[in-house]
């Protein structure tokens, strides 16, 4: 409550007369001050090679650089529409991408709960560590792990279905399985990494609204529901928000590690035809181009988030 | 405070212990796996016989990795710019995200500001026009040329600025009245009473230094400026046979490539292993908001 | 930066008046930057020599200064106080020709599409290109195009000794040509084997010796031996656990490519992934993976695959991960190249009872069968070319001329010879150090020596080089019985005299069984742009109807090929080559 008086109070003095507005300035000067170094060396490496992406409109030749290239307008993207198989691609893309925000939000979420309720601090601390560490493995690593622990002859995972009497599925190589393998192991290489993220937000919750909702009878369930849940809200907000950027993102890495011909047809994903086009192909102007695209929709992904969470909930994610 | 426990919290309990050492089992399994890979002979490895145990073993890979003059250099790069990212990267996060946390009417342009930042996130000029940035402000060739480009980890910074507005605006108000400047009430009050925050992002920012491999290719001229895991990313075997001549196939077959990325990844993970168990001294709950308890 | 940067220019101005004087001949780039000099060309005149060795080996009297970058393969190594940036090559170069030759940087990493190659095309957009470049075909074709080269027709002619000539023309004049833009000479390739690429079958014979099993004559006796390794249990653990023949999912490859299997029924499709092209009966080149003998091999594919001679799960492994179930002994049979044995160290270290032998493409008909092989081959880089702006555009050739030297040369001694090729002493293989390094039909000259001695005896001990002295002393121990080491065993495979992979691509170069592809340039423009997305289809295609798709999709595959840009790309193909 007092909070919020002296919160209007200041806003009231500080918008009272002129030399108040002029002493507002002087007092948070300071603020653009801190923020002009972090902002000058933005906008030297990234705002200033931003301007490079001027060839996603060009035939772009490295050897004459941007200034010499011919200009193509919107030809790249032309070219790429044309290919066969464009619109299924990005179409993979956005499946795979969207149920890895979505798993991949959830999980972390229920694990750092889990962990919250766990008093014991030495074994917290070890799962805790020990949840974080498949984010070092590479995915040329697991690449050939996955095809052992998944192969439909010799896999511990299909031995486990027969013993339920289910047959051996053949996940790597069939279009109705690949989708999930990946995102499945995407999450559990990754979930470490926001839990950890969770754990810290968990931390910033006021103690004695446990204690009241304690005294109000709330047992340990209606505690988590109604004070730590709400208490990560924004947390959980803004990490959402922020994976909306990645909507096109389904990870180079991991398809390119774990597809194969079989499953093109659901695997092959935006990066991938693009490390074929651009590195393979050496067809910089059209990578840029598809890179420009993934960009602009991330923009209007993230934008409208942030401003339907400011409009309908008053809050900034950002 | 006691709590008598009722016969489903119990059940409870019981359950989420079995399940998270569970969990933790299915995380670390891949990488005993890796750790016994790294530590086995090149054809039990080849032959696809290791599972969780070293098979035949042997530190051929760990005396390959650790034999080359270059490792050594390549550790030092890496401290260097651990040290050097670490530090530029936390004094800018922490300078970019206070002012960022504060409303717009205590901080004009603030959400422009915010935009700006968040923008960089989505956009970028791709690697040659980074280079060639790189290549006009001079610091080709240095530890700056692995550091600058991403001096503030926007994903860091956002996580920060909402941790900072989550703290209580008492606080902040009794600094003012103190007389207390921004300066102060920055490095007085906010960045001690968020430990836990920062500790998670100087684990991020470790992490991305320790680990990048990428810029270190790009931005060095000379093998013996490479990072460690430029330099591993480098003797890894990149299989190329087809055009490799017979020495060089005979040369490489002697290492298996997997036992060796497999040490590879042991050593990448290695200091994190050491390092996160130190800063979970941070992850404690309540410190926040206990100093504010009237 | 900038103070070094003065310096270079002066030192360079210094450089500049000495190249003039020294050749004063009618060549371009030379003339071209003497007018942009200034006039103090007449300093110490360089003696202008009748004898032609001078222009190939010659050294500068006044030492010059050369910039270059290098990539280098993963496995270079120095010691001691040896860099990239100064070695045995580096001091010779200063010694020998007074080139005082500097990398601006260097990177390790030479595969295609790796590191090397990302690196240059960064150097290359930010124009801060050295003398000497290394590039891929298409940087060479960006950079021709951009007008950045210096033309090496004249200097060429000039500088390169008889050796180089030699060795560049060496494997056909493709390499060459396909450095050629308008007439012009724009860079030097590095042509490596093209028929160490010629597939063979490779056996465990072992396991035909334990089920009594001939050496295979027809497609039939392959099916048979394949069948006997499936049903006959040839590990001999009582279980069903063989097959019949390894593949993997990029279908070619060097280590178990299916181009040797489609060759035994007359079909040449891509080789290694890079397109391949057959000369149709009226004289035009068509693409090779469309033809309707791939459509039957595909056919029998399928059928084997359903038998279960296939490992299954193929469609999900690349080579590396499909050679584990060799390693481990589940498999005995596969096409691929002449390496195999290098690469399988791990399975005779595994199991040494195991043996391999590699057998000749058999056919499917009467009517022998032919090994495709590429029509240019390169190593990587594949060329080193001259910017524009470089003082001396010669220096590249003379040290190319220098490499050759070293290699084949009367001038240099043994022990000389032994500091800057593989070093006896530590093992250090040093030539790697070198700018420039080619040596296209090294193998097998290698594999014919090993004859000549062994066999005919008309060579001895003493003819035998550096380069080639490993797989003699392997060779060697077999021949007289004695303990042999695991790469013993390998070497003895690929170089001896008979039962070797050599011996084979030696039979097929006698008897006119090697097949180059029709086209011998490196890629049209259609084909740098399209090739990924076609390849990417046919390997959809080719992999399903291997699964069981019906053998028909095949036609369609043929059709969208056509209107993908395979039509184009064949148009091209076409005139390029009638053109030549």
């Amino acid at each position: 409550m007092l909070n919020k008086v002296t919160e209007d109070r200041i806003a009231i003095v500080e918008s009272a007369a002129k030399p108040a507005k002029k002493r507002a300035w002087k007092f948070q000067l300071p603020l653009h001050l801190m923020i002009l170094p972090g902002l000058l060396l933005i906008l030297v490496y990234s705002y200033g090679p931003m301007l490079g992406a001027i060839i996603a409109f060009q035939d772009f030749n490295p050897a004459r650089g941007i200034f010499d290239s011919e200009w193509s307008g919107l030809d790249n993207i032309r070219y790429v529409m044309a290919l066969p198989g464009s619109f299924q691609i990005i179409w993979n893309t956005l499946i795979i991408a969207v149920m890895k925000i979505v798993v991949g939000l959830i999980v972390p979420i229920v694990v750092a709960l889990m962990l919250n309720e766990v008093r014991k601090e030495l074994f917290k601390r070890t799962v805790q560590t020990l949840v974080y560490l498949p984010h070092f493995l590479s995915w040329i690593i697991l690449g050939g792990v996955l095809i052992d622990i998944l192969s439909p002859s010799y896999g511990i995972v299909n031995q486990m279905l027969n013993w339920f009497g289910i047959d051996s599925i053949y996940f790597l190589g069939s279009n109705d399985w690949f989708r999930p393998v990946l995102v499945t192991s995407d999450v559990w290489k990754e979930f470490g990494f926001n839990t950890i993220v969770y754990l810290a937000a968990l931390t910033g919750i006021n103690p004695t609204l446990y204690e009241a909702a304690v005294i109000d009878g709330a047992n340990r369930w209606k505690q988590t529901l109604y004070v730590t849940l709400p208490g990560m809200a924004p947390i959980i907000i803004l990490t959402a928000t922020l994976a909306l950027g990645q909507v096109l993102n389904a990870g180079f890495d991991q398809v390119y590690n774990l597809y194969s011909p079989q499953v093109y047809e659901t695997g092959d994903i935006i990066d991938t035809f693009v490390y074929r086009i651009g590195i393979v192909d050496a067809q910089y102007g059209v990578a840029t181009a598809v890179g420009l695209f993934k960009s602009v929709v991330s923009l209007i992904l993230l934008s409208t988030s942030y401003f339907l969470a400011y409009r309908f909930a008053n809050y900034r994610i950002f | 405070m006691v709590e008598r426990l009722t016969i489903s919290r119990r059940l409870f309990i019981g359950f989420n212990y079995i399940f998270l050492a569970l969990l933790s089992i299915l995380c670390i399994l891949p990488l005993v796996h890796v750790l016994a890979v790294s530590f086995s002979s090149s054809s039990a490895a080849a032959a696809g016989y290791v599972k969780l145990w070293p098979v035949e073993f042997t530190l051929e890979s760990y005396k390959y990795v650790l034999g080359k003059e270059e490792f050594f250099e390549s550790i030092l790069m890496t401290i260097k710019r651990v040290a050097v990212g670490l530090t530029v990267n936390m004094v800018l996060t922490i300078l970019v995200a206070y002012p960022l946390s504060k409303e717009v009417n205590k901080f004009r342009g603030r959400t422009i500001y915010a935009w700006v930042f968040v923008f960089t996130m989505l956009f970028n000029g791709g690697l040659i026009p980074l280079y060639m940035m790189v290549k006009y402000t001079g610091i080709l060739d240095s530890v700056w040329a692995l550091v600058l480009p991403q001096a503030v980890p926007i994903f860091n910074m956002i996580l920060l600025l909402n941790f900072f507005r989550g703290l209580p605006k008492e606080l902040e108000e009794a600094a003012f009245m103190d007389g207390a400047g921004h300066w102060t009430t920055l490095w007085k009050v906010y960045v001690p009473l968020s430990a836990p925050a920062l500790a998670t992002i100087t684990l991020f920012t470790m992490v991305f230094h320790w680990n990048s491999w990428f810029d270190g290719l790009i931005f060095m001229n000379s093998p013996h400026n490479y990072p460690l895991q430029s330099y591993l990313q480098t003797v890894v075997i990149q299989q190329n046979f087809t055009s490799a001549s017979l020495e060089t196939i005979a040369e490489l077959s002697k290492i298996s490539d997997r036992t060796f990325k497999s040490a590879q990844i042991f050593l990448g993970s290695l200091p994190i292993l050491l390092v996160y168990p130190f800063l979970q001294r941070f992850f404690m709950k309540g410190i926040v908001l206990g100093s504010v308890k009237e | 930066m900038k103070k070094r940067r003065g310096l270079l220019a002066v030192s360079s101005l210094l450089v500049l008046s000495l190249t003039v004087s020294a050749c004063s001949s009618n060549n371009d780039a030379v003339n071209d930057t003497s007018k942009e000099g200034n006039g103090n060309a007449e300093t110490t005149p360089v003696t202008e020599s009748a004898n032609p060795e001078d222009l190939y080996l010659g050294k500068y009297e006044e030492p010059i200064e050369v910039s270059t970058v290098r990539i280098l393969s993963p496995s270079v190594k120095f010691t001691g106080s040896e860099t990239i940036d100064n070695n045995v090559w580096y001091t010779e170069y200063a010694n020998k020709l007074g080139i005082k030759l500097t990398n601006e940087w260097s990177v390790v990493g030479d595969e295609p599409g790796g590191q090397g190659e990302q690196k240059m095309n960064v150097s290359i957009a930010s124009g801060d290109l050295p003398d000497i470049v290394p590039l891929n075909a298409s940087q060479l074709r960006q950079l021709a195009d951009a007008g950045k080269l210096a033309d090496l027709t004249e200097l060429y002619e000039k500088y390169a000794s008889p050796k180089t000539k030699e060795v560049m023309t060496s494997s056909g004049p493709e390499a060459l040509a396909s450095a050629t833009f308008d007439g012009k000479l724009l860079a030097i390739p590095s042509p490596t084997s093209k028929i160490d690429q010629a597939q063979m079958i490779w056996i465990r014979t072992d396991w035909m010796k334990k089920l009594g099993l001939e050496a295979p004559k027809t497609m039939d006796d392959i099916f048979k031996i394949m069948d006997a390794f499936v049903n006959q249990d040839p590990d001999g653990n009582g279980k069903k656990d063989t097959y019949g023949m390894a593949m993997d999912k990029d279908l070619y490859g060097f280590f178990d490519g299916l181009e040797g299997f489609f060759n035994s029924y007359h079909a040449y499709p891509r080789q290694q992934g890079k397109a391949n092209w057959v000369q149709a009966e009226d004289g035009s080149l068509e693409f090779g993976s469309i033809q309707p003998e791939v459509k039957t091999a595909l056919g029998k594919l399928q059928e084997l695959y359903k038998k279960g001679y296939i490992d299954p799960e193929f469609g999900v492994k690349d080579w590396n991960k499909e050679k584990e179930l060799v390693v481990s002994g589940k498999i005995g049979l596969w096409f691929g190249s002449m390496s195999a044995p290098l690469v399988l160290q791990d399975l005779k270290n595994a199991d040494p009872n195991a043996d391999l032998m590699p057998f000749p493409l058999v056919s499917i008909d009467g009517q022998a069968a032919k090994a495709q092989i590429p029509g240019i081959n390169l190593k990587t880089p594949q060329y080193l070319a001259v910017t524009k702006g470089a003082k001396n555009p010669e220096a590249l050739l003379k040290m190319i001329n220098l490499f050759f030297e070293v290699t084949y040369g009367k001038t240099y001694t043994q022990e000389q010879v032994d500091k800057l090729s593989t070093s006896p002493v530590d093992g250090i293989e040093r030539w790697m150090y070198s700018i420039y390094t080619a040596e296209p039909e090294k193998n097998l000259t290698t594999h014919r020596l090993m004859k000549q001695i062994f066999t005919t005896k008309e060579k001895t001990e003493a003819d035998v080089s550096v380069e080639q002295m490993g797989a003699y002393r392997s060779v060697k121990k077999a021949v007289n019985a004695e303990k042999m080491e695991t790469i013993d065993w390998a070497l003895n495979r690929v170089f001896s005299p008979a039962d070797s992979s050599f011996n084979i691509i030696d039979n097929y170069d006698k008897d006119g069984l090697l097949l180059p592809s029709a086209f011998s340039q490196v890629m049209t423009e259609t084909m740098t742009k399209r090739d990924s997305t076609l390849l990417k289809q046919e390997l959809q295609t080719f992999t399903n109807i291997i699964l069981g798709e019906p053998l028909d999709s095949f036609d369609k595959f043929v059709e969208n090929w056509k209107k993908l840009g395979g039509d184009e790309m064949t148009k091209e193909v076409n005139e390029l080559m009638s053109s030549k």
